[in-house]
């Protein structure tokens, strides 16, 4: 086992050097930039369109690849940190992880099942728990050496559920000397699979005893409904008892992901295609980090009936978040299985922490400490103050619920694009349709951008109030990255239907499909920098606030005064450097590649 | 229903059998109804319970012996896991650690078991756990004993 350990080893470190590929886009020629981006100064997401000049060669190859391109990264980014797996990918694990332990430890596959279950589906830490002790380990499990001597020396004994007396060889019992008639077996069984996952860790009735309830003895006594439902559970206690696989969140979708633990981005897409974050299954949501995510998805609900029912009744279990209404008994609780914590319903706090020490059991004293220096207190008047900065909350939330409904819209008309116009548009145009990919990836471009400014209004929300500087930056590179999105779909959009529509093929389709792309490339580039920018927290505000204070205000102001980039810049400065071998040149202001002919920009109109 | 109802019956006549035998619990079950039954059980001698007699109504679910039946006190009594309004009792087997092996009777020992071993960690009962759990076993005891003479012994006289 210590050598599939290795191997797991080796590849998290592959994983790893993977993604930073990944980060930095997966492209060479994108990579050359960032890395001078980054050397030269993080500051540069307004600039990255035009200031390197030494990156044009580099852009032009960029565009003229794309369409090759495309495919690796796609297919290379569904490798990355990241397994899907099936409904039959999980069982066949599950099997095999029982034949293993079955054979390396000579023990029915059940008893396998039961142990592997027991320690959350690790071969290893049953290895280890079993070969350091396996006398403790079979007692703690209800897995008995020998199954005990029966007291068949009577013809009849009773069962000690229903005490009805009955033959010896129709009486059944686990791996113990507790016989109990198979009605009496068949409901114990029934009323604890009905009870839920519980039943997994299923015992002997006899409260004395601990022998394990195994797979066989479900098979053998339980209808057909209630095996199905075990299995689920089984299956299901594979997933969600592992450490490293999570089930997809996506109605409807039975597939799991096993993520790489420590491998940077927690960004997956399922099989299904529904992306989401790993860590805390929300959807995908860079770059804004689950917890600001958490905090925002629950103030979006916080204003139903429900989330105020659930506030007012019910606390989260401290462990597995679950939310639990109090409805009698003392404060210690127990988490329903599998989750079973126990903790103090007063402070949410770890019940094996409370004793002498700590004061007391019932009247918590961390709680009533806790309460006199106004932590709960506080907790309370945050929760009112939202309240009363409800405007502010609504200015941001319905732009995310807007850029959510677009994003929906997008997904739409993406699919739209790919099972009825990309035929037609291929007939009309005379174009294969593996030419026309780059109008399906604008499409997925847009998609993910709406995604990511729908979550940098989540950020916009918690960015603290007294950071005016980075604030300001803030707004700026949202404002522009919404310019940008804009007329990316604009073209997708609008432009597109021209040459949808039109009689043949159109003459300047070339000039759309170069347009298309670079818009594509562009947008791609500035939204993953906007990505970085905020998920480093706008660092480099911080350490650039003095000398920038003047220069980024002056930005912020004159792009709001020219209402966004693109829109009839006044800057007339003409680089002859731009220029490449066949006279195209590159854009001052964008980095648009333009053909020789033209002497304004395509894409932001700004002049040669 | 049918499985509970024959359960009790069982019981019911392994009751009046070992009547003689457990003189400390004597479970009667009501006249009209199988599912309800009343225990008096004696405390346990060397505590501050001995002498009294406590009243126990039960209420047995359908799904008995797969439930458990609902306990409580009706006699009032002074104990860290017995709610001193309701009767209400805390203890494992009446909830999550409950077996179908059980019987109405052994709850009763359980129970009994349970004045004698009071849980003051888990209590229902604060005042009465304080005591107990900040070592004052004799404020405890003197509090337990006034509630055993005032509610769980017949009047003298």
């Amino acid at each position: 086992m210590e050598s599939e350990d290795d191997m797991h080893d080796a590849n998290e470190v592959a994983s790893v050097e993977e993604e930073d590929d990944y980060y930095s886009g997966g492209e060479e020629e994108e990579e050359d930039m960032d890395e001078e981006g980054g050397a030269e100064d993080d500051y540069d997401y307004s600039y990255d369109y035009g200031d390197e000049e030494d990156d044009d060669t580099g852009d032009y190859d960029f565009i003229a690849n794309y369409s090759d391109d495309g495919d690796d990264v796609l297919a290379s980014r569904s490798q990355k940190n990241y397994t899907i797996l099936k409904e039959e990918d999980i069982q066949q694990r599950q099997e095999e992880d029982i034949t293993k332990i079955s054979t390396v430890l000579s023990i029915p596959r059940e008893a396998a099942c039961i142990l592997l279950r027991r320690y959350n589906w690790s071969v290893n830490n049953v290895h280890e728990e079993w070969f350091a002790d396996e006398e403790r380990v079979r007692k703690a499990v209800g897995i008995l050496e020998k199954p005990l001597v029966k007291t068949t020396n009577f013809k009849e004994a009773t069962c000690l559920i229903c005490f009805e007396n009955y033959p010896c060889d129709s009486l059944r019992s686990a791996a113990c000397a507790h016989l109990f008639c198979d009605a009496c077996w068949k409901a114990y069984i029934s009323t604890s699979i009905n009870d839920g996952p519980g039943c997994l860790m299923l015992r002997c009735p006899d409260p004395s005893c601990g022998a394990a309830v195994g797979h066989d003895m479900i098979n053998k006594l339980a209808p057909e409904e209630d095996k199905e439902k075990y299995r689920r559970y089984l299956l299901r206690s594979y997933v969600e008892d592992s450490r490293k696989i999570k089930w997809c969140p996506a109605p409807g979708c039975d597939s799991a992901v096993e993520y790489v633990v420590g491998s940077g981005s927690y960004d997956v897409t399922c099989s299904c295609l529904y992306s989401f974050c790993w860590n805390c299954t929300e959807e995908a949501h860079r770059p804004v980090d689950c917890e600001t995510v958490a905090k925002w998805v629950l103030k979006n609900s916080a204003e139903s009936e429900n989330m105020n029912w659930i506030l007012a009744n019910s606390k989260p279990c401290p462990k597995c978040k679950r939310p639990i209404e109090k409805n009698q008994g003392c404060m210690h609780m127990t988490c329903t299985p599998p989750c079973k914590f126990e903790f103090c319903w007063l402070c949410l706090g770890s019940w094996s922490d409370h004793g002498e020490r700590t004061g007391g059991f019932y009247a918590c004293n961390r709680y009533e400490a806790a309460k006199q220096e106004g932590v709960y207190d506080e907790a309370e008047r945050r929760r009112e103050m939202a309240k009363n900065s409800l405007e502010r909350y609504t200015h941001y939330y319905e732009r995310w619920a807007s850029n959510q409904s677009s994003r929906q819209k997008a997904l739409a008309d993406l699919h739209q694009m790919q099972s009825i116009h990309l035929e037609k548009l291929s007939e009309v145009q005379s174009q294969p349709e593996s030419q026309l990919k780059f109008i399906i990836e604008a499409w997925q471009q847009i998609v993910e951008c709406r995604r990511v400014l729908k979550w940098t209004y989540a950020y916009g929300y918690y960015l603290p109030e007294h950071e005016h500087t980075k604030k300001q930056f803030f707004e700026y590179l949202q404002g522009e990255a919404e310019a940008g999105l804009e007329r990316l779909h604009q073209c997708a959009e609008k432009e597109l239907m021209n040459y949808l529509n039109s009689d043949g093929p159109s003459k300047d389709f070339n000039d759309f499909r170069t347009k298309l792309a670079g818009l594509t490339s562009v947008t791609r580039n500035y939204f993953e920098n906007l990505v970085r920018a905020l998920e480093n927290g706008l660092s480099d505000v911080d350490s650039q606030a003095v000398c920038n204070k003047m220069s980024s205000k002056n930005v912020a102001g004159s792009s709001k005064a020219k209402g966004g980039r693109g829109k009839g810049s006044s800057k007339t400065s003409t680089s002859v450097r731009n220029t490449d071998d066949s006279g195209n040149w590159a854009c001052d202001q964008c980095t648009y590649v333009n053909v020789r002919s033209v002497s304004t920009c395509h894409m932001c109109h700004h002049r040669r | 229903m049918q499985a509970s109802r024959a359960r009790l019956f069982k019981e019911y006549k392994e009751v009046q059998r070992e009547k003689v035998a457990d003189p400390d619990i004597q479970l009667v079950c009501d006249d009209s109804n199988i599912f309800k039954w009343t225990a008096l059980i004696k405390g346990p001698s060397e505590t501050p319970y001995d002498g009294g007699v406590f009243q126990l109504a039960f209420s047995v679910p359908e799904q008995y012996p797969l439930q458990p039946p609902q306990v409580r006190f009706l006699t009032k009594i002074f104990h860290p896991n017995v709610h001193f309004k309701t009767g209400e009792i805390c203890l494992d087997i009446l909830k999550n650690a409950w077996s179908p092996a059980w019987t109405l009777q052994s709850v009763c020992r359980a129970i009994i078991a349970l004045m004698a071993h009071p849980e003051p960690d888990s209590p229902l009962n604060c005042d009465s756990g304080n005591l107990l759990r900040s070592g004052d076993i004799r404020g405890y005891q003197s509090m337990a004993r006034m509630y055993t003479r005032l509610a769980a012994m017949p009047k003298k006289g």
